[in-house]
């Protein structure tokens, strides 16, 4: 295609104007008559304009942009931008949509066209303000990266209060929509996507949010990442609720993240339902006061195929609470998971060389990540029909010993439905790891980080849990504990002054372990546009909310 | 030089440009070459700014218009040439060692408005005056060994410095004769260079301009709830320890700070030299076998800084507090002036990768283990899943992951690290 010399004066006189005139106007009559597909591509966007953001191409008259409205009833404005709005299924959008956002207006909302429609690249946005992207709904505009030459699908890049809603993303190379150094992120009705086989080679995180702050991720729908479905990481003031989050490793991971509520999603078919982890050497060292409660976590069974640090989870999980403390998980339903509903493991589990850490994380443990885990509580869940077959490797040594007579009972046992590993626990009880209080930071240890023996406050609790399992199999419900966590009972230490594994077991109802209470963790709160969202907020008169 | 004419490369891109304006002007009519353009209220923009006939560069214009031809903005003597003969006292440069750019050669220019300076600073990019514009212009030799020769030009990008801040325009060079602006980057496809006796052949990826900001921008480390502040734009190349190094003034050969000094260009440079940081100078025919150990390690930091630290960085010496490039948050900070010895971890050693990570490699650096470890792996592939840089290259350096491969098997053996 040859543009010709007009063509090419006018892009240049009016490109002058584009800085100044990002104001979108209303009214604007604009009528073009060139030839080929210039034309076409040309009227294509203007007619969204012509119409007052009518897509339908049938004019102005007698349309009125109020009428359209997505699927999850979100109403585009009268001045919405609509991309590519005469685009056919299998069209490429990329240029359209990049044009649209390119240094775009504060508060405007760009439409994405109905249909399915390919993406080629990334599509980056750097510092928006108060941007909503959406389609027509969560079935109803798809985009399909699949053959990009980018890695993640959707990328903010700072911004406040951005929007995306009403669209899907599917099979892109790395993470699906993806937010970094935002303040106010709302992810809604969005689908993330890997069709096919869970693979390694399938996406990283589906919905992304990292190093933001009021995030409300609501009414979305992940499936089939090779890490997490919907991740938030080194974040604060979260709150992710109604999701589906579905055959991916992970399904909902909160990660080195503050001030969280997860409720009322439903995870299923990943690897490990619900996962809070602290991970070691990140920006935002640690995280905490994290609540999941209200969720259907059942038969997370798939295949762990991830690598990197999601890797760990053990395939079966409900929920897994990895080297993070002040945690709540409480009224889930925790069923039929093949390894466990909730394990609650320290980082020695992962990397046991517990003198060297002084040296391996050192900096780490001095901005005030620890491997440790402390102040969970969980009560008035429902656990039934899990640990039917467990597996991984973070868990082999512990799944050989309860399965078989090597376990403090003698005999093969059910896994337990709700593990802790004590490791960390004996070892600070047992003033072993006092050293550590040396490398932690003031900051840090002004929080409250420190090595010394569990407090009260630092205890793991169960209790007030519901056993489900029906009748013959009601006593393979069961707690259990790698370690003991008494330093003076010799049963937790070998000749040679090692920490013993116990592996001891007792049914979950009888509280023998973990029978302890802790205060309720505060709820989040998610400010977004000036709007207070989460329990203390939108969902004031939410049942699960007074839960 | 010489240049080979580009033909028949279709004009999408300015089409777009077209598209996205339209959506921001009034009432337009547009008849068979007739074009009427009635701003509407308060856009006041004077078009005729891009077309204006100046003497030398044509600040006016830079300072606010996108115009949609480079030569619009008057900044090579000949503007049909980027390479060379710059407008009101451009001043070309060179850096120590170059991001790669799939064997480009680059041409760089530093436009500073007459009468006014950079402000030197010892570890970032200078603080350059409203109006500065930085051109680098890639062109693809026939011969990587033979620079001089014959050569595609492939695009110019601006990097302007508005009132606003920064803002990248890239133009690309769909014809030899002019530039124009590409706000949704270009897809070369079969761009060919001979590396060293073998024939490459690839798809050149001009970056679309939305793009400039993942390895342009530092974003916030947001301290809470109230905290809004926004991502800064910044160049990456003009730094003093990339720029410490002498250049070519066509016969003058002499240290580019300095010269940018006497020029008038730059205050605030230290008088001693020998104060000011340097990276060594890696390229393409740097020998391996003859760096001792500390050139090295001074040789693989300069390299995954230009790289890699745009994005990868936190903090440290940025200037303003609590801001990281946009991956700093992957724990993977490796900006030169950050020391290995006091956090290995932060230049990946036996970190395990946060997001995605690959079976095969175990962490991103794994000392005396260069084959384990991913940092490598993302630099040798192109798959999307896995590629770093993750824009602007579409093939591996070669040279850069050599260098990178001996560096982590020269490193102190760490946690991680194979068992002696």
């Amino acid at each position: 295609m040859k543009l010709n010399k007009n063509m090419s004066h006018l892009s240049k006189v009016l490109l002058c104007s584009l800085i100044s005139s990002s104001i979108l106007l209303s009214g604007c009559k604009v009528t073009i008559k060139g030839d080929d597909d210039t034309e076409e591509l040309i009227e294509s966007t203007v007619d969204s304009i012509a119409n007052g953001g009518s897509s339908d191409g049938s004019g102005s008259n007698g349309t009125s942009c109020d009428e359209i409205l997505t699927t999850s009833d979100y109403r585009f404005p009268c001045d919405a931008i609509f991309v590519a709005p005469d685009a056919v299924d299998g069209d490429d959008i990329t240029n359209e949509l990049l044009l649209a956002l390119f240094e775009i207006a504060d508060d405007s909302v760009v439409v994405l066209p109905e249909g399915n429609f390919k993406v080629s690249e990334t599509i980056t946005i750097a510092a928006a303000s108060g941007l909503t992207i959406t389609g027509y709904g969560i079935h109803s505009t798809k985009l399909d990266f699949t053959g990009s030459t980018g890695d993640d699908g959707i990328r903010f890049e700072g911004g406040n209060d951005i929007t995306a809603r009403d669209f899907g993303v599917y099979e892109t190379n790395k993470n699906g929509i993806k937010a970094v150094g935002a303040n106010g992120v709302h992810f809604t009705y969005t689908a993330t996507v890997w069709e096919g086989d869970l693979a390694e080679s399938q996406g990283a995180y589906g919905l992304y949010p990292v190093q933001s702050q009021n995030i409300l991720i609501e009414h979305n729908y992940a499936y089939g990442s090779a890490d997490a479905g919907i991740y938030v990481g080194q974040s604060n003031n979260i709150v992710v609720r109604d999701n589906v989050a579905k055959y991916n490793v992970a399904g909902i991971e909160i990660e080195n993240s503050n001030m969280a509520d997860v409720y009322n999603n439903t995870a299923l078919n990943n690897a490990a339902g619900i996962l809070a982890f602290d991970l070691p050497g990140l920006e935002q060292a640690y995280g905490g006061n994290v609540r999941i409660f209200n969720n259907e976590i059942y038969a997370n069974n798939t295949e762990n195929v991830g690598h990197g640090a999601v890797s760990i989870a053990p395939p079966g999980t409900g929920v897994l609470i990895f080297a993070v403390s002040g945690v709540e998980i409480y009224n889930n339903n925790i069923t039929d998971n093949d390894t466990s509903a909730i394990e609650l493991a320290s980082f020695f589990m992962s990397d046991p060389d517990v003198a060297n850490y002084p040296v391996n994380y050192g900096a780490t443990i001095a901005d005030g990540w620890s491997p440790m885990i402390k102040n969970i509580y969980m009560h008035d869940n429902l656990i039934a029909r899990n640990g039917d077959n467990p597996a991984g490797t973070l868990l082999e040594e512990v799944i050989a010993g309860y399965t078989s007579p090597y376990n403090s009972t003698g005999m093969p046992q059910v896994f337990p439905a709700i593990i802790y590993d004590g490791i960390g626990e004996l070892l600070s009880n047992a003033g072993a790891l006092t050293d550590f209080n040396y490398v932690v930071g003031a900051d840090a240890a002004a929080d409250g980080v420190n090595y010394n023996p569990y407090a009260a406050g630092d205890l793991l609790c169960a209790n007030g849990n519901i056993n489900g399992n029906p009748g013959p199999s009601y006593d393979d419900v069961n707690t259990g504990l790698v370690y003991g966590t008494n330093p003076l009972d010799a049963f937790n230490w070998d000749a040679t002054g090692n920490p013993a594994a116990s592996l001891l077991i007792d049914k979950m109802v009888n509280n023998t372990f973990l029978n302890c209470v802790q205060n309720r963790l505060p709820e989040a709160t998610v400010t977004f546009k000036g709007k207070e969202y989460g329990c203390s907020g939108d969902d004031l008169s939410e049942p699960a909310c007074a839960l | 030089m010489k240049y080979i004419k580009i033909k028949n490369i279709a004009l999408k891109g300015s089409m777009m440009v077209l598209a996205i304006t339209l959506l921001s002007a009034c009432k337009i009519v547009f008849k068979d070459g007739d074009v009427a353009v009635k701003p509407g209220n308060g856009s006041g923009t004077s078009p005729a700014s891009c077309s204006a006939q100046t003497d030398g560069v044509n600040w006016g214009a830079l300072l606010t218009e996108n115009c949609t031809n480079l030569s619009d903005y008057n900044l090579f003597a000949d503007s049909t040439d980027p390479t060379d003969n710059p407008n009101s006292g451009g001043i070309p440069y060179d850096l120590t060692t170059a991001l790669f750019t799939d064997y480009a050669s680059k041409y760089r220019f530093a436009f500073i408005p007459e009468g006014q300076k950079a402000v030197y600073n010892e570890h970032e990019a200078f603080d350059f005056p409203i109006g500065s514009v930085l051109v680098k212009t890639f062109a693809m030799p026939e011969y990587t060994s033979d620079r001089d020769g014959s050569e595609l030009v492939i695009e110019t990008r601006l990097l302007i410095l508005r009132e606003g801040g920064w803002v990248a325009r890239p133009y690309y060079w769909e014809t030899s004769t002019d530039a124009t602006l590409a706000i949704t980057g270009k897809s070369i496809e079969n761009m060919t260079t001979n590396h060293k006796g073998e024939e490459l052949t690839f798809t050149y990826g001009i970056p679309k301009a939305t793009s400039c900001t993942s390895c342009h921008a530092v974003v916030p480390l947001l301290q809470g709830p109230d905290d809004t502040r926004e991502a800064i734009f910044k160049p990456i190349g003009p730094k003093a320890r990339f720029l410490n190094k002498d250049y070519d003034y066509g016969g003058l050969v002499m240290n580019q700070l300095s010269y940018w000094a006497l020029q008038g260009k730059l205050e605030s440079l230290p008088a001693d030299l020998e104060s000011v940081s340097h990276t060594p100078e890696f390229n393409d025919s740097t020998d391996l076998s003859q760096l001792n150990g500390e050139e090295l390690n001074d040789n693989a930091k300069a390299y995954l800084d230009i790289n890699c630290a745009h994005c990868h960085r936190s903090e440290l010496t940025l200037p303003e507090p609590l801001y990281a490039g946009p991956a700093g948050g992957s724990g993977l900070q490796v900006e030169y002036n950050r020391s290995y010895d006091e956090n290995p971890g932060k230049f990946g050693t036996c970190k395990v990768p946060v997001a995605g990570g690959h079976s095969d490699y175990s962490a991103d650096v794994v000392p005396l283990n260069a084959d384990d470890s991913y940092l490598l792996f993302r630099m040798s592939t192109n798959d999307e899943r896995h590629r770093m840089p993750e824009l602007g290259r579409s093939t591996v350096h070669g040279e850069g992951a050599a260098l990178i491969r001996k560096w982590i098997n020269n490193l102190p053996s760490a946690s991680c690290s194979p068992a002696p």
